[in-house]
């Protein structure tokens, strides 16, 4: 007969006479007791071994019940604090026993209704009297508790365990000790004599090449049971909302744009036709650096928009009445958003000079000095947009966003009319959320005003729109907190378990 | 975006539409562009719009926008006014930093509290916006029958002075105060003062104003009481100061259009800039205010229609315009042009293109059908936007989790936490981009390197699960006076391992990973660097180039961010992988 190694060892540490316990076989046989247990069984399926369960009480103090171990129970304190105040002689008022007693909470009910059930004393019109006679360390309950303590099985009236158990003072178990013996198949068998088949846990090389795995038995896993989970890394949640939105504008014929992220207030501002007193662009809305001015504008551009802003553009345009420096037009500051690269593209200076029509978009970070909180960061990434071509209209600004939206879900965007000093006419774009159905912002656009395109020789029309990714990716994602996801505060299990969108 | 506060019971009396619900104000509103915000713990309904009209700043404003939308009113309105009584004097004395004044005189006034408070958020809203602060325009309304003018001539018309005054020279009794102050006092003492002392402090003479009686009025911090409009005020003098005649006048022209909405009759007034005084070089030394000239400006029926892309005929397209408070007249060539009226409370219309905006808003954006344009052109990423992400897809690959960290960081980050000092040689070390009065301590500078942020992270994230591989492919920057911007900006690539068992031969292992994917020939000679074990670091080569850094993680680093694991971590160009 053949049997797997660990079945055969408990096999021969059984006895045909004596009921040997499970603990007692594992320690002969060097096995963990569960593995035992489960070739007994195995065993007993086979007709091998009997296998016998005794169930045993088991009591545990309780916290409570190993608290009263080293304080005594609280009417025994009650008690002695009783004797304390003379409380044998005459009545005494109980909250002076309760306080000499040092009780409080719901000890002081737990004391009171035991100091009369044990005979300690009486309760009367709120005033104590102490027994004389009466002996807490007779009391039997605190005995029955001091021996559980010490490990001891108390040989306790069953009338006391039930009342420490309805005091919460012992836990009441029950324990299975399960015992084998040998049946008469089992000492037939050994006699016989029985080798060990090997059971394989794992399928090896060598089982492999030898051709082993012939004459081998696998063991059998609970295939049910958990796993852990196998992790391996990701890429992060906004970056895949923004190779989605890259996806869906070059297959709607954008080309990617690219350029500094310190630039300047040139390009990030003065272009965009921004007055140079405009709010956005005090000290308290943008990051300026420390570095010199910016000397590679071109002059003759650099004259142009300074035109533009002084005195308007165009036979009927007028300028702003904003101060107008240089100086200021050449600080350097983390750009407030990435128009100012569409700036750059559309004055021919990142590239080629550009002819109608084109289409560029840039899915890049840009800064702006506000408050951090769940929906706001300093740092998050703007998708910009544009398109130019010969006699553009509000109705193809609107057709364009329509197609872009529709990518992710969102339809019936409403256009409302609005103001930026660089496009004319303006929209903010508002859409339903896909899932709650509220009415979101989700973008701002416009056509280029002239004083914007003029100054950097583009003579045809350029609508343009932009919106934050962090807006499109707490929709996809289900964020709350935008701080969950981006900068060093992020959590790395929020991270690992986003789920995929696609 | 400002916002203005309305009471729909003014609105109601004010647009004659008395059965009109809040509710239908505020659809109407939203299309105009006047989006509910909520209301006010008085009850008013409270409306956001963009900064263009801020003609709209008060219930009087809008109720004048909703008549033109309902088609109640057509056309440019322009009040009757009457002949000036009364002059400014402009004194040689006015500081240079505040030259312009300009105002005038309203009588026949009915101020209940509710057109008395709005009156009020007029100018308030109106110091914030166009004022930017009261900087460029500030606005001071008085009681006329509390000003005291004292002709400087005889015969001359009555007039008050606007000069300026030593700091510590007359006094006079500010709003909301019971003494005698100077102005310096008003800045020291006064809560309005204080407020406003900045716009004022580095003056040597204050800007003032004075009638026969003495100083009044303290602009562009505070009025004096002698003058305070109150419900009994029937006649009043507004006065504006500032550093731009175009800002303030149109500024005064909103409030002179508001209180004309409530029955109120303008009157003129003349600005006389003495000899020695600067005067608006555009408009001379005498001036007659308030100016309710009306704008000309000419736009194509051409460029209308491809804008909005709509075929108009004439008719419909001068509607729009009288719809939406402009007039105009064209006539009919081959190329029709319109002439377009454009009212003196227009703030806004700075090209011919505004007009169009105008017609649109007056047809109705919502009207129009989208089209998604007939263009074609072809798409494509850029090229380093393509390395970055196939960088990204191999460490990813290898287990790492991708992180998007902030690019501002902190000299204490950057530098002191992991022990490198600024302005050495080490990776990382070299002279950080300063933001200049940074707003917060934790975002003062550009980061030089990636591997102080990774670690930040993980600071973060001691109470998760190890292992913990991260990974950046992110943006870094230094001083470079060689570049356009004085900034060089770099990408850099950067892994870190954090585990029980990370060690120099697990990050160098997955480096070299990475190389391999690019083909690149990686070398790690041994150097030092401060945040890494001395003889666990290495410079990284690649091809020939030094370009990186790679190590263990020094324990005194590891200790400093409340890290119980080792960590292993190379940084590297992105540009190496070209």
């Amino acid at each position: 007969m053949r049997l797997p190694e660990r079945q055969l060892a408990v096999l021969e540490a059984a006895s045909a006479t004596d009921e040997r316990t499970i603990d007692e076989i594992a320690a002969e046989t060097g096995l963990k007791p569960e593995t035992v247990t489960g070739a007994a069984f195995d065993l007993r399926d086979e007709g091998l071994l009997s296998v016998v369960e005794t169930a045993a009480e088991t009591l545990d103090l309780t916290d409570e019940g190993r608290r009263y171990v080293d304080d005594a129970l609280p009417e025994t304190r009650l008690y002695r604090a009783g004797l304390a105040v003379g409380a044998d002689e005459s009545p005494v008022s109980m909250g002076r026993v309760i306080g000499e007693a040092d009780l409080d909470g719901p000890e002081v009910d737990i004391a009171l209704s035991n100091f009369a059930r044990k005979g300690f004393g009486s309760i009367d019109s709120g005033e104590l009297t102490a027994d004389p006679d009466a002996d807490p360390g007779a009391d039997p309950e605190a005995a029955a508790l001091a021996a559980l303590a010490d490990g001891d099985d108390p040989a306790v009236d069953e009338a006391v365990l039930d009342q420490l158990d309805s005091r919460g003072l012992v836990d009441r178990g029950e324990s299975v000790t399960r015992s084998v013996t040998l049946t008469d198949d089992g000492v037939d068998a050994l006699m016989m004599g029985v080798e060990a088949t090997e059971t394989v846990a794992q399928v090896t090389p060598e089982l492999l090449a030898s051709g082993e795995w012939r004459d081998v038995e696998f063991s059998e896993y609970n295939v049910e049971a958990d796993a852990p989970a196998a992790r391996g890394g990701r890429k992060h949640v906004l970056r895949r909302t923004a190779d989605r939105v890259k996806d869906v504008l070059v297959g709607m014929g954008f080309q990617e744009m690219e350029g500094p992220h310190a630039d300047s207030d040139f390009w990030i501002n003065d272009c965009l036709f921004m007055p140079q007193d405009h709010p956005a662009r005090t000290h308290w809305d943008r990051f300026a650096l420390d570095v010199p001015p910016m000397e590679g504008i071109p002059d003759e551009l650099m004259a142009r928009v300074e035109a533009a802003h002084r005195d308007g553009w165009g036979l009927d345009g007028d300028g702003y009445h904003s101060p107008w420096s240089q100086d200021f037009a050449r600080e350097v500051a983390l750009r407030g958003h990435t128009t100012s690269l569409s700036m750059r593209y559309l004055s021919g200076i990142a590239g080629a000079e550009l002819e109608p029509p084109q289409r560029y978009f840039s899915v890049e970070k840009v800064y702006r000095n506000d408050t951090l909180d769940p929906t706001h960061l300093l740092e998050f990434f703007q998708i910009e947009g544009w398109v130019m071509a010969e006699d553009l209209s509000v109705r193809d600004l609107m057709g364009t966003f329509e197609e872009f939206y529709r990518q992710f879900g969102i339809t019936d965007i409403r256009f409302k009319p609005h103001y930026n000093p660089y496009t004319e006419p303006s929209f903010e774009l508002f859409g339903e959320h896909p899932e709650t159905g509220e009415e979101i912002e989700i973008g701002n656009s416009g056509v280029f005003r002239e004083e914007v395109t003029g100054p950097l020789g583009v003579d045809c029309d350029v609508m343009a729109w932009g919106l934050a990714l962090e807006r499109l990716a707490m929709l996809t994602t289900g964020a709350e907190d935008i701080r969950d996801l981006h900068g060093t505060l992020a959590d790395i299990e929020f991270l690992r378990d986003a789920e995929v969108s696609y | 975006m400002p916002v203005v506060d309305i009471d729909t019971d003014e609105l109601r009396g004010l647009t004659g539409r008395t059965d009109t619900s809040d509710e239908e104000f505020t659809e109407d509103l939203f299309g105009l562009g006047l989006e509910f915000e909520g209301e006010t713990d008085d009850g008013l309904l409270q409306f956001e719009f963009a900064p263009d009209r801020l003609d709209r700043l008060s219930v009087e404003g809008v109720a004048r926008s909703l008549r033109y939308h309902y088609g109640d009113d057509r056309g440019v309105y322009v009040p009757e006014t009457n002949d000036p009584e009364w002059t400014i004097e402009v004194d040689e004395s006015v500081p240079d930093e505040r030259p312009y004044v300009t105002g005038a005189v309203v009588r026949g006034v009915d101020l209940d509290e509710g057109a008395l408070d709005s009156l009020i958020q007029l100018q308030e809203k109106l110091h914030a916006t166009m004022g930017r602060g009261r900087a460029k325009g500030a606005i001071g309304i008085h009681d006329l029958a509390m000003v005291k003018g004292a002709p400087l001539q005889e015969g001359a018309e009555p007039s008050i002075t606007y000069r300026g005054v030593d700091p510590d020279g007359d006094t006079f009794v500010p709003l909301d105060a019971n003494d005698e102050l100077t102005p310096n006092e008003v800045l020291a003492e006064h809560a309005t003062g204080q407020t406003y002392a900045d716009l004022v402090a580095d003056l040597d003479r204050y800007p003032a104003i004075y009638d026969e009686l003495g100083l009044f009025s303290f602009p562009p911090v505070i009025n004096g009481k002698r003058t305070e409009v109150t419900t009994g005020s029937r006649e009043l003098f507004v006065e504006l100061t500032g550093t731009d005649q175009w800002t303030i006048d149109r500024m005064c022209n909103i409030v002179c259009y508001a209180l004309s909405a409530r029955g109120a009759t303008i009157e003129e007034v003349e600005v006389n800039y003495a000899d020695g005084a600067t005067h608006p070089s555009e408009y001379g030394a005498e001036l007659v205010r308030p100016n309710f000239d009306t704008d000309e400006k000419a736009v194509g029926h051409d460029r209308i229609e491809t804008l909005l892309g709509v075929d108009f005929e004439p008719e419909e397209v001068v509607d729009c315009f009288e719809r939406a408070g402009l007039d105009a007249s064209y006539t009919l060539d081959e190329d029709v042009t319109y002439e377009v009226e454009i009212p003196p409370y227009r703030v806004d219309v700075l090209h011919p293109l505004d007009l169009v905006d105008d017609v649109g808003r007056a047809y109705g954006f919502d009207n129009l059908e989208p089209r998604y344009p007939d263009v074609g052109t072809v798409g494509g990423r850029h090229e380093r936007s393509r390395l970055e992400d196939a960088v990204r897809t191999s460490l990813v690959g290898l287990g790492f989790e991708d992180l998007l960290n902030f690019h501002m960081t902190s000299g204490t980050e950057n530098y002191d936490r992991m022990n490198l000092e600024a302005g050495t040689d080490a990776f990382g070390g070299g002279d950080a981009v300063e933001i200049t009065e940074p707003y917060s301590e934790e975002y003062t500078q550009l980061r030089t390197w990636a591997v102080p942020s990774l670690l930040m992270l993980l600071e973060r994230n001691t109470h998760n699960a190890y292992p913990q591989d991260v990974a950046e492919v992110g943006f870094a920057a230094g001083r470079d006076e060689t570049q356009d911007t004085n900034v060089a900006e770099r990408r850099h690539v950067a892994g870190a391992v954090a585990r029980r068992d990370a060690s120099y031969e697990a990050a160098k292992g997955r480096l070299k990973a990475v190389c391999d994917d690019f083909g690149a020939d990686l070398e790690t000679p041994r150097t030092e660097h401060p945040s890494f074990i001395d003889g666990r670091t290495a410079a990284v080569v690649i091809d020939g180039e030094e370009v990186g850094v790679i190590g263990e993680i020094h324990p005194a680093v590891l200790v400093e961010h409340d890290l119980e694991v080792p960590v292993a971590a190379f940084e590297f160009h992105l540009d190496a992988l070209r």
